[in-house]
């Protein structure tokens, strides 16, 4: 029948679903246990007149058990709410346990005691605002940065720079000021500059004085075709060459046209200059090779 | 436990939607003597661990395994050890090692054997004391719950439902059934826990494990039920005239949740017997009497017909002392002999007068005589003379002669 001695034997010797045994003692998960400590007094199987406090959602219960019910686990457990008040709820547990065992009646108090520590400090802790600890998922961190990094390069942040700020340019944002980015404006200056000491390269010469015979020559049997024609198809080559260059700055860059466009109204002026020079070297061949080797000279 | 009144065990009764019994009023059913006999977990345990090996299917390893080489040993002087190696050529094993348990391809220590001693047998009464016990223990919540199973909505301890869940046919409705008397949580906890067992027992057989739930002990022959119940994860199913002990104490461990029926519960009374009536199933069969009827020795001692009897408690705890010899120890002389102090005090004192009194006459005959004391000694030596040579100076010499007779 329900001996309390013999059920202990069984639990404890032989084996109890309930105990858990770790370094420090055996403990019991039982959730009626009142001290949680697996103890021939502190367990709930094992005594058949038996009492806990327990809290359901906040509110403190007492749960107590006696023999009269033990062959009804449905019923076994009889519920007294106990009041917020920590004193009155030590009158009630006081009157229902009133003639238990004192063991019981102190385990009850001191757990009722430690419990209302407990959510006195759970409340005042939520109060607090505590620093929560995120994880940091590093195959994400990782891979947003690769990402970044790729993004960065296929963006190309320096041309599209360059276009907003020649388009600006064109409009006149900055009025005539051309140098406003001084790498930029070298840069552009530089390869202009290149195509300028070509055509030098073509055309060479500095303005010399040149000294011509009077042109009694002409009386002689040179036709005038022939020179107008010569100085024609000089000018043709000009405007050839100007036309090339003109070909040229159109499939560069706009910022580049513009400077290309201007460069070529510099150039078109020398060239005219370069034209009437020409000219005159046509008409003296000999020049042209004293031309040469000031060339080499200057070379 | 001789109870004069038997405790009454009331029988679930099962919803009238499920079956047509409209009478299911509760009754109750007396309890059998069974559930009050002792709960004897060593016996259990022994009985269930020599009946659990009952079942075994031999193995053993080829009886040829190792030994199908001719090896011979080389013998000394080849510079290897002895080991017989295998003779021939050719081929990687020649000259390896063979037959011993060390060697590669050699036979096993011991190769196991089928004639194992697979089987043990047990004493008859042993077995029967161990299935006693076991559902015994079965009607102790607390015992059923340590053993783990969730009997909290359970209404009563030992479980009975009524006979009409024994024409039960489908599980649905045994479902609903087990619902209605709370043993369902337990049949959950059951399914829940079903899980691949960890280890080599996968690939051999033994795949899935699972907890045990409730077992349902029915009483008529070929009762619906059992095809009803036994699909459910975790149920078992038993007859009470064959109730196995491998399933009344799964593990060795007693308290296995059981759910009786009507007419199983009435059975036992017949199949086990009482403390003094013979079983009538089991010839000559009588419950195991317990050492002590009632086992609960707390409360023997504090009760009243006991401590009316029993001497107080000594709170004050007498202990042998040392003995002390009164011959030595004075103080326990007194306690003996309170005259003794007296006297002793007497003996030393007159002692000390003795002591005393010696050594003045010592130091006066030391001392040199003084000339009175010489004349005075010499003149009391001359008187005594004369007395002596005088014998007339006898003052009762009349009286002495007549006495006599003699007349002078």
């Amino acid at each position: 029948m329900q001996h309390d001695e013999v059920i202990w034997q069984v639990i404890r010797h032989n084996h109890c679903s309930f105990m858990a045994k770790i370094t420090t003692g055996n403990f019991c998960r039982n959730p009626y246990n009142i001290t949680g400590v697996c103890n021939r007094s502190s367990c709930p199987l094992a005594n058949s007149r038996y009492a806990t406090i327990r809290d359901h959602d906040g509110v403190f219960y007492l749960y107590m058990k006696t023999i009269e019910r033990a062959h009804k686990p449905n019923e076994l457990w009889e519920r007294v709410k106990l009041p917020r008040n920590y004193e009155k709820a030590l009158e009630i547990i006081d009157k229902h346990l009133m003639y238990w065992p004192k063991f019981l009646v102190h385990k009850a108090k001191q757990r009722l005691t430690k419990m209302t520590q407990m959510s006195i400090r759970m409340r005042k802790l939520a109060l607090k605002t505590r620093e929560k600890i995120m994880t940091t998922p590093r195959k994400e961190i990782k891979r947003e940065s690769r990402r970044e990094k790729k993004a960065e390069t296929a963006a190309e942040l320096d041309k599209s720079i360059e276009k907003e700020l020649l388009e600006r340019l064109n409009g006149g944002l900055y009025g005539d000021i051309h140098n406003i980015l001084p790498k930029h404006f070298n840069k552009i200056l530089d390869e202009n500059e290149l195509q300028a000491v070509s055509e030098d390269e073509e055309y060479e010469e500095e303005p010399e004085i040149e000294y011509v015979q009077g042109y009694d020559d002409l009386e002689e049997e040179d036709d005038i075709e022939d020179f107008g024609g010569f100085a024609i198809d000089e000018s043709l080559k000009n405007n050839d060459d100007a036309h090339e260059d003109e070909e040229g700055m159109d499939s560069v860059d706009g910022k580049r046209v513009k400077r290309r466009s201007e460069s070529a109204h510099q150039k078109m002026e020398e060239d005219e200059r370069r034209k009437s020079k020409k000219k005159a070297k046509v008409l003296v061949e000999v020049e042209h090779e004293d031309a040469s080797e000031r060339q080499r000279a200057t070379f | 436990m001789a109870a004069a009144a038997r405790p009454l065990v009331s029988v679930q009764p099962l919803p009238a939607s499920l079956n047509d019994m409209v009478t299911d009023h509760v009754t109750t059913v007396a309890l059998p003597d069974v559930m009050k006999a002792s709960i004897r977990p060593d016996i259990v345990n022994f009985v269930h661990s020599n009946i659990s090996k009952n079942s075994r299917q031999p193995y053993a390893v080829s009886k040829k395994a190792g030994h199908q080489t001719s090896a011979e040993s080389w013998g000394t002087g080849r510079a290897v050890s002895r080991i017989p190696r295998v003779s021939g050529g050719g081929t990687h094993r020649a000259g390896q090692g063979a037959f011993g348990n060390m060697c590669r391809g050699g036979r096993m220590f011991a190769p196991t054997k089928t004639w194992r001693r697979w089987h043990r047998k047990v004493n008859v009464n042993q077995k029967r004391y161990a299935v006693v016990s076991a559902i015994a223990a079965s009607s102790i919540p607390s015992l059923v719950m340590a053993r783990g199973h969730r009997v909290e909505s359970v209404p009563e301890m030992p479980l009975v439902i009524s006979d009409s869940a024994e024409s039960i046919e489908k599980t649905s409705t045994a479902i609903k059934v087990l619902k209605e008397i709370g043993a369902y949580p337990d049949a959950e906890k059951a399914k829940d826990s079903q899980a691949i067992r960890p280890g080599k027992g996968k690939m051999r057989n033994r795949r899935y494990i699972s907890r045990k739930g409730p077992l349902i002990v029915y009483g008529t022959e070929g009762a619906k039920l059992v095809k009803a119940f036994r699909n459910i994860p975790g149920v078992d199913v038993a007859n009470v005239e064959r109730l196995n002990l491998l399933k009344l104490a799964p593990g060795g461990h007693l308290g296995r949740f059981v759910i009786w029926t009507k007419s199983a519960i009435e059975k036992l009374d017949s199949i086990y017997g009482s403390f003094e009536k013979c079983s009538e199933k089991k010839q000559g069969y009588v419950l195991p009497r317990s050492k002590m009827v009632n086992a609960d020795l707390a409360r023997i001692i504090n009760s009243d017909e006991v401590q009316s009897v029993v001497k107080p408690i000594k709170k004050e705890i007498k202990r042998a002392s040392l003995k002390k010899n009164p011959l030595k120890n004075l103080n326990v002389m007194l306690k003996l002999n309170p005259y003794a102090k007296t006297a002793r005090r007497m003996a030393l004192l007159a002692e000390a007068e003795r002591v005393k009194s010696k050594k003045e006459k010592l130091d006066k005959k030391r001392k040199p005589v003084s000339k009175e004391e010489l004349a005075a000694a010499k003149a009391a030596g001359k008187a005594w003379y004369k007395t002596m040579i005088s014998d007339s100076d006898y003052t009762e010499f009349e009286n002495f002669t007549k006495w006599l007779g003699v007349s002078q």
